[in-house]
């Protein structure tokens, strides 16, 4: 019950980049086999034969399928070790990143938001094969410090040209009432700062270039 | 009996002005509500009688503006002034100004806010009442004056490490910053003062030991003209992360008779000495060995105020509009105190915010593209948003708060977590995944866990997500797969196989999609809620996929 490779119905699934989490998972998930394979068309463990998907999360093979209950609900079942496991999903909406060229989705599960990000397998691979490549030519490039809230800037303590430390604190961002300390994802030289004191922040807004 | 007032200004938003509202037209007085330009078709608005602009979105250029919020209540005919919490509801010149006006403040007098709403001053109440408080300082250190740092360091040694930076004029963490060892001191004396400037207006800090473990204890006052305090109850707030409350209950579990009549009398002490009218909370923690000491008192409305007024029978709003008119302490409020020691029911209250437990709570403003919050028996939910409100960046990130009332803890306990349950939420992501995890927590249930510390050594919100993650990511792949089409509901098995349906279901803390524990699946091993699903998905079994 593995994802057959080459598959083109075959789909990459995995946490969009602004809410993604080290340590995040991802899955390829296609259709069962045609042929009745193992793990197909067989039966499920509660005796139905609704034929779900496989999908392998993080390197597992996994069964897996879904049952509406109306517009925004949904149940996820997933079938192992002989049993079926069943989670309340909430569906909200859906957008183009057109950035990325990717389908983002709203999915709630246990009250945590989580977008979800789903693209052909194919084209998934195509660009990791594109970012390695780019890797490989800007190692030790420029990190781009971002906003992950919306806030207003109430200090600056670095300026062009000045050395930080990892986890030095570079701005100091408030947020409904709460200061936020924000530091510097790794060493390095500050090459450039996006906002001054007093400035007003969305979410994504480029705070921080750290060479 | 005639209305205490005509008509009420009404300074705050969101839920607590809501709240004031309603009890504004349950004892027939009109309210009159205030905005900013965020706010202008906000609930608060809605429901009052009349409503003023107050300017743009930032607080100080809204909801901070006494002279505004004064003048509105002239213009208006307003004849008091209710201030909720936050805000400007413990700003001594924001009363005087009220009382100077000629209009009635709902709430402790302006000299008893100098007196006990600036906690410096009211540690030196507490010590001059004899009623034990925190060890520390009792002036204000000297941020400014680099001069006198060694003072202060000596004075720190006195205090001892670890210890706490807190501010005089602080509330709800703002401006605390927790000081490990000597080397720490000056940066978080400097951060500290800085936070508490912005947030209320005041630098002023001071030091205070750290006392660990500790419960949080607070017990609800009410004064009247006479002079005479009573207490109403005592509250348990120990859930807590970094000084914001998270979770409150009443009463605080596990008190005998007499220590609670201990605490209520020291907390009434304190509000006999300061002279307290109208509505005040007298903080405490109590620490392992059942010692309470004075932490502080909040001269205003508590967030927390309904899980009280759910086991005394009383409306402490209504109360603080007869006591703020120059009313006697009320038969039912004397009732309730006399009461107080020997409660005989529960409630508890969650925080729901916008907040993400997974990225250390950090705020998550935006709309709300869902919102379904729980009913039935037992249930009081006091919010102020819908589903399509945009949750502002500006203010404060509580978005409702969920409190239930049950015989006792165990019943109540069992009642939140059916509520939580219920709740459905999308578009923002806020603390209900944190909430029903620690719900499911023993310590929580035993009263173990019950300590201001235990969610900031506790919980890993990353680790608790990462189930919900995967199930996240399966769904929307099968949703893309099936077509934005759902697997058809009818290849399930009959309705007749519930029971079997239940007996298939993970045991809980069984995952969706690997290993580890899940909190999220094993509400579905409730047979009556397999029932309630397996009709929907029949029912919905030819609807359109949602886009």
């Amino acid at each position: 019950m593995m994802v057959p490779d080459g598959d083109p119905r075959a789909l990459r699934v995995g946490v969009a980049p602004a809410h993604r989490l080290d340590g995040d998972p991802s899955a390829s998930i296609a259709p069962p086999p045609a042929d009745g394979a193992a793990g197909g068309t067989a039966p499920w463990p509660d005796g139905t034969d609704a034929p779900g998907a496989v999908a392998r999360l993080d390197g597992s093979p996994v069964r897996a399928r879904l049952i509406a209950v109306d517009a925004a609900r949904a149940r996820l079942e997933v079938s192992r070790g002989g049993s079926v496991d069943r989670t309340p999903v909430l569906f909200g909406p859906a957008r183009l990143d057109r950035a990325r060229g990717t389908t983002v989705r709203e999915v709630v599960v246990d009250g945590w938001r989580v977008e979800v990000e789903v693209e052909p397998e194919r084209r998934a691979l195509l660009r990791e094969r594109a970012r390695r490549g780019a890797g490989a030519i800007g190692a030790g490039g420029p990190v781009e410090v971002r906003a992950i809230i919306p806030g207003r800037v109430v200090a600056v303590a670095v300026e062009p040209g000045d050395a930080v430390e990892a986890g030095q604190q570079v701005l100091v961002v408030e947020a409904m009432k709460m200061q936020n300390e924000l530091r510097a994802p790794r060493e390095g030289t500050v090459e450039r700062v996006g906002v001054a004191v007093g400035a007003t922040i969305e979410v994504g807004d480029l705070l921080v270039v750290i060479r | 009996m005639s209305p205490p007032f005509r008509r009420v200004l009404v300074a705050n938003r969101g839920e607590i002005a809501l709240r004031i509202v309603r009890a504004c037209h349950e004892m027939g007085m009109e309210a009159v509500a205030v905005y900013s330009d965020v706010d202008a078709t906000a609930a608060h608005v809605r429901a009052a009688d009349r409503a003023v602009r107050l300017g743009p979105p930032a607080p100080a250029e809204s909801y901070l503006r006494i002279d505004a919020l004064v003048e509105a209540a002239l213009e208006t005919g307003a004849e008091a002034v209710h201030p909720g919490y936050g805000f400007l509801s413990e700003r001594e010149a924001f009363a005087r100004a009220v009382e100077e006006a000629g209009l009635a403040w709902v709430g402790p007098p302006s000299a008893v806010i100098a007196a006990l709403g600036d906690k410096l001053a009211a540690r030196r109440v507490a010590r001059d009442a004899g009623v034990p408080h925190v060890p520390g300082t009792l002036d204000p250190a000297p941020v400014d004056r680099p001069a006198e740092a060694a003072a202060l360091l000596a004075e720190a040694r006195r205090v001892g490490y670890p210890l706490l930076v807190k501010a005089a004029a602080g509330g709800g963490g703002r401006g605390m910053r927790r000081v490990a060892s000597e080397d720490e001191l000056a940066g978080a004396l400097i951060a500290g003062s800085r936070e508490a400037a912005s947030a209320f207006g005041d630098g002023s800090v001071y030091l205070e030991r750290e006392i660990m473990p500790a419960r949080h204890v607070e017990v609800q006052l009410l004064g009247d003209a006479a002079g005479d305090v009573v207490a109403i109850g005592e509250r348990d707030c120990s859930t807590q992360r970094r000084h914001q409350k998270l979770i409150e209950e009443a009463p605080a579990p596990g008190l005998a008779e007499a220590d609670r009549r201990r605490l209520h009398a020291m907390a009434v002490r304190m509000g006999t000495a300061a002279g307290l009218r109208n509505a005040a909370t007298c903080e405490f923690l109590l620490d392992r060995d059942g010692a309470f000491w004075f932490l502080e008192v909040n001269t205003r409305l508590q967030v927390e105020h309904p899980v009280t007024e759910l086991v005394a029978g009383l409306d402490i709003v209504q109360e603080q509009f007869r006591l703020a008119a120059g009313l006697p302490l009320s038969g039912r409020a004397r009732a309730a105190a006399d009461r107080a020691a020997r409660p005989a029911s529960h409630a508890v209250e969650v925080r729901l915010s916008a907040e993400d437990p997974a990225r250390a709570f950090a705020p998550t403003p935006g709309r709300i593209t869902r919102w379904r919050m729980p009913a039935g028996p037992g249930i009081r939910v006091d919010t102020a948003v819908e589903e399509g409100d945009r949750v502002p960046a500006e203010y404060d990130p509580l978005v409702a708060k969920i409190v239930v009332h049950a015989d006792d803890r165990p019943a109540a306990l069992a009642r939140l977590r059916r509520a939580l349950a219920e709740a459905e939420v999308g578009g923002i992501q806020t603390t209900l995944p944190f909430h029903r995890a620690i719900l499911a927590e023993p310590g929580f249930a035993d009263g173990t866990a019950l300590a201001t510390t235990w969610v900031d050594t506790h919980w890993d919100g990353p680790r608790a997500r990462a189930d919900a993650v995967r199930a996240a990511i399966l769904a929307a792949g099968l949703a893309v797969l099936a077509g934005e089409e759902p697997v058809a509901a009818g290849q399930e098995a009959g309705p007749d196989a519930s029971g079997a349906v239940a007996a298939a279901a993970p045991a809980p803390g069984a995952v969706g999609a690997g290993g580890g524990p899940d909190a999220g699946t094993h509400r579905w091993t409730r047979g009556s809620r397999a029932g309630a699903w397996r009709d929907g998905g029949r029912a919905a079994a030819t609807d359109r996929w949602p886009r």
